[in-house]
């Protein structure tokens, strides 16, 4: 363990962070290439410059109440529903950088599943990676024992199932 | 090459720093005392029950940031585990003893929570933090560095700053929020009062306090809450000092 903590300590004292590489090839076409002018203005405005791919949930795609905050390197796209506050996060940065010999860090990465999906201070959330970059949506309640948004992974779970492209360009 | 050198000194006194906190205690070891505030070590979790810390790792993931909250004196101990805690000895939130040094590390306290980085992969992804007094409302918390504010939820606002490390403040008041979503933010800048809003479910007077960074291993990466202990006795030193 101890080893583990120096390695992880050392690894990290010598890396700094940077960008992500975002693999294109591997978003379809199609999504690249789809019109977006029935998207609502707040969006096309808001995503311009973000050079990853922008998921949304097909449900709130035309929700003009979204607010959008954004960059290059990220995209943050929130929503007040009726007693919860909805996010989707795209990140195409990283912050810290450690060798892949780092067992535990290795360990992590393999170990990470395709979509992970959990609860902690009431909050749903569900990560995910695609083409290189780090995704999340998150759910907020006002009732966060009782509303089942919060405290079932279904909703979340649905959202993530309904997932499409908006937005992004290399 | 001096850099270099320097490096190789830097990171052999590190790993011989490190080596000596990491072996196992046969006592606890007392407090650090720095002008009168004192502080257990990072991933020295009181009481012991409470779970498993990261002990040894020391590391200042977030350098030269400003303390959360911008008054001293705050402390840092766990709110579950200590007086009139949910699993603590029984009293009252408010006491006293809750209100004083030594501070104590939660980073890893026992929770379901998913947490790579904590033993058994679960646990406190944040640092609780309780004000200089009981009250809420009256202690605001403020933007630990330059960044936008990219989300405020129900009882949670997001911090991004400009380095892409992502903080949360939880349990703030809602209607005493200053920002809004978007808002490019100073360091030092009022964010908010301290609260014990958790939507509807109320929790103890408090800040949750949390930093989220994605960590590129290889090809690879992952986005993770990582300690924050070490930088917070960093940056409460230096509130103390008056240097922020």
């Amino acid at each position: 363990m101890r080893l583990i903590f120096l390695n992880l300590s050392f690894m990290l004292l010598l890396q700094a962070g940077g960008v992500l590489d975002v693999d294109w090839s591997s978003v379809e076409k199609s999504a690249q290439q789809k019109s977006s002018k029935a998207y609502p203005k707040v969006l096309l405005e808001g995503i311009k410059e973000v050079r990853l791919p922008v998921y949304l949930s097909t449900s709130f795609i035309e929700n003009k109440s979204m607010v959008v905050v954004a960059d290059k390197g990220f995209y943050s796209i929130s929503f007040s529903l009726n007693g919860a506050t909805l996010l989707f996060e795209g990140d195409r940065t990283y912050q810290e950088s450690v060798s892949p010999q780092n067992p535990e860090f290795q360990k992590m990465v393999q170990k990470a599943a395709a979509l992970e999906i959990s609860e902690s201070e009431g909050i749903m959330v569900a990560e995910f990676k695609r083409h290189g970059a780090n995704y999340a949506i998150s759910i907020e309640c006002e009732n966060p024992k009782t509303d089942k948004r919060c405290t079932q992974e279904e909703f979340i779970r649905n959202l993530y199932g309904r997932l499409k492209m908006v937005g992004g360009h290399p | 090459m001096r850099s270099v050198v320097a490096l190789f000194v830097v990171s052999l006194l590190f790993f011989t720093a490190c080596d000596k906190k990491t072996k196992p205690d046969p006592k606890p070891k007392p407090p650090i005392d720095y002008k009168g505030f004192s502080y257990t070590a990072p991933g020295a979790l009181v009481p012991a029950k409470s779970g498993v810390g990261r002990r040894g790792d020391n590391y200042i993931y977030a350098p030269g940031i400003r303390f959360p909250i911008e008054h001293a004196p705050a402390y840092i101990n766990s709110q579950v585990y200590g007086i009139g805690g949910y699993l603590g000895e029984r009293g009252s939130l408010c006491d006293l003893r809750n209100y004083q040094y030594p501070w104590h590390d939660n980073f890893c306290e026992k929770r379901g929570w998913s947490m790579p980085l904590c033993a058994g992969g679960k646990g406190h992804q944040g640092v609780d933090i309780r004000t200089a007094t009981c009250d809420k409302n009256r202690y605001y918390t403020v933007a630990v560095e330059d960044g936008v504010i990219t989300y405020i939820g129900q009882y949670t606002v997001k911090l991004r700053s400009n380095s892409g490390r992502t903080y949360r403040y939880l349990h703030m008041d809602s209607q005493s929020i200053l920002v809004k979503r978007g808002q490019r933010v100073k360091r030092g800048q009022r964010l908010g009062l301290v609260s014990n809003n958790m939507g509807s479910t109320k929790t103890s007077i408090h800040l949750h306090f949390d930093m989220k960074q994605t960590i590129k291993v290889g090809n690879q990466s992952k986005s993770i809450f990582v300690p924050l202990y070490s930088s917070l006795v960093d940056a409460y030193k230096r509130l103390l000092s008056g240097r922020p």
